[in-house]
C-alpha cells in the first residue's frame, strides 16, 4: 500500500476514535500527507516505507513547543527539528503523523493528565491505559497507529504496554540515542518503541540504532540488528526466569503467566538477582534527586501550573537529604534477560477523573512498581497475552469476561456489531474531558528556548 | 526517626530553597518525605567501600543463575 494511502487511513481513523480514546495531543495532518506524498515519489521500500507512527510528546517535533505533559511548557518556544529517533525512522520511511499524551514529565503510571484530560485504554475507556507513555500504548491499541515511540525511566513503556496490550521494547540502557527529547531522570531514561507487532518493532529498533556523540550515556557498541533474526525462533537465545523477589511479590496469575511463557519458550533456568529490593529503593532515590534538581526553578516560580500530584512528590524530593544521591547510585549500579510479571493488578485500573489530586497512589502503581523498578537498565521486552487493536466485534465475543468495546465505528462485520442491540458505548456512562484545541501542523515560529529549556537534550 | 522532625526538616528545606508550601500541599509532601526516608534507610544500610562508584556506562553481566527444577 502507498505512503499516502496509508496515512489517510491513520488520519481518518484517529478522527474517528481519538475523540475517546484521548491519545493525541497534535496531529500534524498536512505534515504527514507532504511527507508521505515524497516516500511515494521516492519509491522508498523497506518494513517500515510509509508506516505511520506518532511519538510522545516529550520527543521533539519542529514547530511544536515539546510539552512533556505539562502546562508550563506550553509557552515554551517551538522545537527547530526533529528529535533524533524521529529522523532516523522518517529516513526509513516511516511518516510521522502526531504527537501523543503522557503523565506530566514522564512523572506517573496512568496518564491521567489534568492539562490534556486523561487517555483512556481502548480495551475499556473506563479504565487507565497506564503510563507514562499511556497515550503511545493506546495509539497503538486503538488502531490509529501501527507504531509510536515512547519512554521508559521508571516502567513508563512496559506499564503501558502491558496495560493496552500492544508489543513494547525497553531497550538496554544506552542503546537509543535520547537526543531531542525532554529529560526526566538522566541516569535511567530509555527510549524505545511500541507496535502492533514484533516485526514493527525490531524494523523501529533497527532504524534508530546508532551512535549519537551528543548523548553521553550511548554505549559504545555497533548496531545490532534484530530484524532478521526474529524468524529463528528461541535458538541460540540464552534464557533464564527470575526468582527471588520476582517470584514472592508476583500474584498467583501472573506467576502461571510466566511458567507458561517460560514452558512455551524452553526455559531452564532460574536467574536471582542479588539485592533487588535495594535497588528498586535506589532507583526511587535517583529519580527523586534528579527530577527534583531538573525542576527546582520552575518549583519555585510557577508550582501552581504542575499537575497535583507531581507537585507534592517534586517538593518532598526538593526536600529529601542531599548525600543519599550517590549511596543510591552506588546501589543500584550493584543490582544485576529473563521472563517476569510486570502488572497484575485483578480489578484494577479504573480512572479516577477529578479525584487524582486529593487521592492516594493509583493501585497500578503498587501492582507495578513491586516489578519494574527493580529491572532498571536491562532490555524488557513486552509481549501481549492476547495481540491485536480494540477491535469492537472481537471484545463483543469477550464481554464474559468483563471486557467491553470501546473503539469504534468501523466498517464492515466490526461496524455491524457495533450496532448489535445490548452493545455499550463506554462513553456514554461519563462525561469526556474538555479537550485544548490540537496543533493542525508545524508553526512558523523558532526561536531560542527559553532559559529553563536548558533540560532538554539538544 | 520521629516523623516531627520531617515536618521540621521540610520548612528548613522550604526556607533554605525559597520554595513556597501551601497548607492543603503539606500532607502530600510530608507523605512522600515518609516514603523516600524509608528507603533510603534501605540504602543507606548497604555496606560500601570508599572506592566503590557507579558505572557510567552500561554493561550488562551474565548474572547468577539455577535449573527450573530446583527453584
Amino acid at each position: 500500500m502507498r505512503a499516502t494511502a496509508r496515512v489517510e487511513a491513520a488520519l481518518a481513523r484517529i478522527a474517528a476514535t481519538d475523540g475517546r480514546v484521548n491519545a493525541f495531543t497534535a496531529v500534524l495532518a498536512e505534515r504527514a500527507r507532504a511527507r508521505a506524498q515524497a516516500v511515494d515519489a521516492r519509491g522508498l521500500e523497506g518494513p517500515l516505507a510509509g508506516l505511520p507512527f506518532a511519538v510522545k510528546n516529550l520527543f521533539d517535533l519542529a514547530g511544536l513547543p515539546t510539552l512533556a505533559g505539562s502546562r508550563i511548557e506550553r509557552t515554551a518556544a517551538p522545537a527547530r527539528r526533529d528529535a533524533l529517533l524521529v529522523r532516523r525512522l522518517e529516513a526509513a520511511g516511516a511518516v510521522c503523523v502526531g504527537a501523543l499524551n503522557m503523565d506530566e514529565y514522564a512523572y506517573g503510571f496512568t496518564t491521567e493528565n489534568s492539562h490534556a484530560g486523561p487517555t483512556r485504554n481502548p480495551h475499556d475507556l473506563a479504565r487507565i491505559a497506564g503510563g507514562s507513555s499511556g497515550g503511545s500504548a493506546a495509539a497503538v491499541a486503538a488502531g490509529q497507529v501501527p507504531l509510536t515511540l515512547g519512554s521508559d525511566t521508571n516502567g513508563s513503556i512496559r506499564v503501558p504496554a502491558s496495560l493496552c496490550g500492544v508489543f513494547g521494547l525497553k531497550p538496554t540502557f544506552g542503546r537509543l540515542p535520547r537526543t531531542g527529547t525532554y529529560p526526566f531522570v538522566a541516569s535511567l531514561d530509555h527510549l524505545g518503541p511500541l507496535a502492533q507487532s514484533v516485526a514493527a518493532l525490531a524494523a523501529a529498533y533497527d532504524a534508530m540504532q546508532g551512535p549519537a556523540a551528543d548523548d553521553p550515556a550511548q554505549a559504545p557498541r555497533a548496531a545490532e540488528p534484530t530484524l532478521a533474526g526474529i524468524d529463528h525462533g528461541s535458538a541460540g537465545l540464552r534464557l533464564g526466569m527470575l526468582g527471588g523477589w520476582f517470584r514472592q511479590m508476583a500474584l498467583p496469575a501472573a506467576t502461571a503467566a510466566v511458567e507458561r511463557c517460560a514452558q512455551a519458550l524452553g526455559v531452564t533456568r532460574v536467574v536471582d538477582w542479588p539485592e533487588v529490593e535495594r535497588a528498586r529503593a535506589a532507583a526511587f532515590l535517583i529519580t527523586n534527586a534528579e527530577g527534583a534538581a531538573l525542576h527546582l526553578p520552575d518549583l519555585r516560580r510557577r508550582a501552581h501550573d504542575f499537575e497535583p500530584l507531581s507537585r507534592a512528590r517534586l517538593r518532598a524530593l526538593v526536600a529529601r537529604p542531599l548525600p543519599r544521591r550517590r549511596a543510591a547510585a552506588r546501589g543500584v549500579a550493584r543490582a544485576g534477560a529473563a521472563p517476569a510479571p510486570l502488572v497484575c493488578a485483578p480489578g484494577g485500573g479504573e480512572l479516577r477523573d477529578g479525584r487524582r489530586a486529593a487521592g492516594p497512589r493509583h493501585p497500578v502503581h503498587r501492582a507495578a512498581d513491586r516489578h519494574r523498578m527493580a529491572r532498571h537498565r536491562w532490555p524488557a521486552p513486552v509481549r501481549p497475552r492476547q495481540p491485536g487493536p480494540a477491535d469492537p466485534a472481537r471484545l463483543l465475543h469477550r464481554a464474559a469476561g468483563g471486557h467491553r468495546a470501546a473503539v469504534g465505528p468501523r466498517s464492515g462485520p466490526a461496524a455491524a456489531a457495533d450496532r448489535r442491540p445490548g452493545h455499550r458505548r463506554p462513553l456514554a456512562r461519563g462525561p469526556v474531558p474538555a479537550r485544548r484545541p490540537r496543533a493542525r501542523g508545524p508553526g512558523a515560529r523558532a526561536g531560542p528556548r527559553r532559559a529553563s529549556g536548558m533540560k532538554g537534550r539538544r | 526517626m520521629d516523623p516531627r522532625r520531617l515536618d521540621d526538616l521540610l520548612d528548613a528545606q522550604c526556607a533554605l530553597l525559597g520554595l513556597g508550601l501551601a497548607a492543603e500541599h503539606r500532607p502530600g509532601v510530608i507523605r512522600y518525605l515518609q516514603l523516600a526516608r524509608d528507603l533510603a534507610a534501605l540504602v543507606m544500610d548497604f555496606p560500601l567501600e570508599p572506592a566503590d562508584e557507579p558505572g557510567t556506562v552500561f554493561v550488562p553481566v551474565t548474572p547468577r543463575h539455577r535449573r527450573v527444577e530446583d527453584a
